[in-house]
């Protein structure tokens, strides 16, 4: 089936039930340096798993295993059914990926670049006009990408991803340094491809961005993984609810932050009934703060 | 149909190298370059050495050794004085080298009479042409003496170890073809080490490993397009420099294993360069070892061990039998088998740097 244009869906085939990838104790060492240690988790079709770490964590190692560019030393891989040491080929023919570095051809227009790798995938029934309006860039398809912006080159990546219609898509870092509109649109993209079927491996350094896309988070640092779980049960396990309280007192702005915890009825009450009271903000715990109390440390 | 990697690959990369302006300047440029210096040159080969002579009153004497001399490859220009000669000799255009009699040599010489004779040669010229003028002056006052020398000269056989091309002279534009056919065979191997390069610093090869294509269809696609490139040139390059004119199929057997010998190397050039300048460093560090030979047969005699085993040596040498002495497969075949086992060992070469390169990507 040939792209039908923007806002046409596919559905997505997935012979092997309900698991599109299967990553099981996948370790990876550059020397003495240990990149991967230990990494498994599963994608269900139509989820979006959003692998968040600082850099140097160990993802874009993950990445280049479970795309097929690097053999793990250990732990193997299952992409749709089939393993990725005896069905490579045949997998990476239904994987779509979006790299960190915007890895086109510059001296190739953008509608070059795509009927390049379309040629590579054996797709020649791609409507490549389509493609490039999805991605907002119908009018500039015939221009050099050496003259594209960034965000016009990182949404060129995005459509080549999706060149295939793959049943897997992994982005990494697909908004990274990008303009807030350019990031929006990829986002989008990314949900219509999450509700379409595809399964969604994200990574990303960004705990907003994890946090709105992504079904589920993994926390990776030192190359294993911390916790994986939907965003609302890390942030409710393992981050702190609290409320903030403003109040005028003797003409100055007087700020209190009380805990939810099994004490903060009580105090809440007192704060509330006292005089001045000018704002009551909740506030959850963010990703970052969930990181933090795993890691111990700051994402980068 | 399904297109094959290898194929969509070649395509790209051909569109690639035909945008790059700078290949496709040089390119040009390059071609028409040699084909204009290879026709400005001398098509011709005068193999004589002109050597001038004064000797007054002597000019019967010397229309009989002009004779004999002739054909043993000295040229003889009579001149009327002494101070024409030493101007003609100092010049260098007519003759390098004059012998010059004073007007009595003739008389002083049959009498008995000791006298004199003067070599003339310029700072350039070789010890052994003074030596052998200097016997010529003997010989001629012996044989104007009307004496031999008291010994009895001993019968000397002339033997030519190796292919005797004493009477096979090339000109300049002979001698300056397989050179010029090796200069731009190897100026594709800029070429296409700026090609894998690219690929690998803009990280294009991962998005390109990323899909069912494999390392495998990159090197091959590199190397078919490599040596395409390189060979096409080459052969408009002969077919415009006339070279195609015998033993076509050899020639194009010859210029295809170049094509293949460069592309190996070139793929191990792109491999290590990073960049325009590391490009330009290492096909540097390839090309002038690699170009030696060539200029090797310019010279006569055969070149010295480390030039003979030297990967280029043997398509130097078979374009060198080949074009200028219209020798043929049964000739040159040594020198063929020397360079097809070079071309493997270029290529295997060039796929493991270039593999080992791509995977650590």
């Amino acid at each position: 089936m040939a792209w039908g244009g923007c806002g046409v869906q596919t559905e997505v085939m997935n012979p092997a039930g309900d698991l599109a990838l299967r990553a099981s104790d996948l370790r990876y060492a550059y020397g003495d340096r240990v990149a991967v240690d230990g990494v498994s988790f599963e994608l269900a079709p139509g989820e979006v798993l959003g692998l968040l770490g600082p850099n140097g964590a160990g993802k874009s190692t993950t990445i280049k295993m479970l795309i097929g560019l690097l053999p793990p030393q250990a732990g193997s891989i299952e992409v749709l059914g089939m393993a990725m040491t005896e069905h490579r080929s045949a997998i990476q023919a239904r994987l779509g990926v979006v790299f960190e570095e915007k890895n086109l051809y510059p001296t190739l227009s953008g509608r070059e670049n795509l009927a390049f790798f379309a040629r590579l995938f054996a797709r020649r029934d791609v409507d490549l006009d389509a493609l490039l309006e999805r991605v907002g860039l119908a009018t500039r398809g015939r221009d050099r990408v050496s003259g594209y912006s960034k965000g016009m080159r990182q949404r060129l990546t995005v459509a080549r991803a999706l060149l295939n219609r793959p049943d897997v898509l992994v982005l990494d870092e697909p908004t990274d340094g990008l303009d807030p509109v350019s990031a929006r649109s990829i986002r989008g993209l990314i949900r219509e491809e999450a509700e379409r079927g595809v399964a969604v491996l994200l990574t990303t350094h960004d705990m907003y961005e994890a946090d709105g896309l992504s079904d589920r988070v993994a926390f990776i640092d030192e190359g294993r993984i911390l916790a994986l779980d939907t965003p609302e049960q890390l942030k409710l396990r393992h981050g702190q609810r609290t409320v903030r309280v403003r109040r005028r007192v003797d003409g100055q702005v007087e700020e209190s932050v009380v805990t939810l915890d099994d004490d903060a009825g009580d105090r809440l009450r007192e704060l509330v009934a006292a005089e001045g009271l000018l704002t009551i903000h909740t506030e959850e715990a963010t990703l970052e703060d969930v990181f933090v109390a795993f890691a111990g440390r700051r994402l980068e | 149909m399904a297109s094959h990697p290898v194929t969509a690959i070649i395509a790209k990369d051909l569109r690639l190298f035909l945008r790059d302006r700078f290949y496709a300047f040089i390119t040009v440029l390059g071609l028409g370059f040699y084909v204009l210096v290879f026709w400005l040159l001398p098509a011709t080969a005068d193999p004589s050495i002109p050597i001038g002579l004064h000797l007054p009153g002597g000019e019967a004497l010397l229309a009989e050794a002009l004779e004999d001399e002739a054909d043993q490859g000295i040229e003889v220009v009579v001149f009327t004085s002494s101070q024409e000669l030493e101007a003609a000799v100092l010049a260098g255009d007519e003759v390098v080298a004059g012998l010059d009699f004073p007007p009595e040599f003739l008389a002083a010489t049959a009498s008995g009479t000791p006298t004199s004779a003067r070599v003339l040669l310029t700072g350039e010229a070789p010890t052994v042409l003074s030596d052998a003028l200097s016997a010529v002056v003997a010989e001629l006052a012996l044989a104007i003496a009307g004496q031999q020398p008291p010994v009895t000269f001993p019968e000397v056989e002339e033997l030519v170890l190796g292919v005797d091309r004493a009477d096979q002279v090339l000109s300049w534009r002979e001698q300056l073809r397989p050179l010029l056919l090796l200069i731009v065979l190897l100026v594709e191997m800029f070429a296409l080490a700026s090609l894998v390069a690219t690929e690998i610093s803009q990280r294009t090869i991962t998005a390109i490993l990323a899909t069912p294509a494999r390392v495998r269809d990159v090197l091959a696609a590199k190397t078919l397009l490599g040596t395409a490139l390189a060979f096409s040139q080459a052969v408009v390059l002969a077919a415009v420099t006339a070279t195609l004119t015998r033993q076509v199929v050899l020639l194009l057997v010859v210029l295809l294993l170049g094509a293949v010998l460069v592309t190996g190397f070139g793929l191990v050039a792109g491999s290590l360069g990073q960049d325009f300048i590391a490009i330009v460093f290492w096909s540097m560090v390839l090309f002038v070892p690699l170009v030696v030979p060539a200029f090797a047969m310019l010279f006569p005699g055969t070149p010295a061990l480390w030039i003979r085993v030297l990967p280029t040596y043997g398509l130097a040498e078979t374009l060198v039998r080949v074009t200028g002495y219209g020798e043929g497969w049964t000739q040159v075949w040594p020198e063929l088998a020397l360079l097809s086992a070079w071309c493997v060992a270029a290529s295997l070469l060039g796929a493991v740097v270039l593999g080992r390169r791509v995977v650590r990507v």
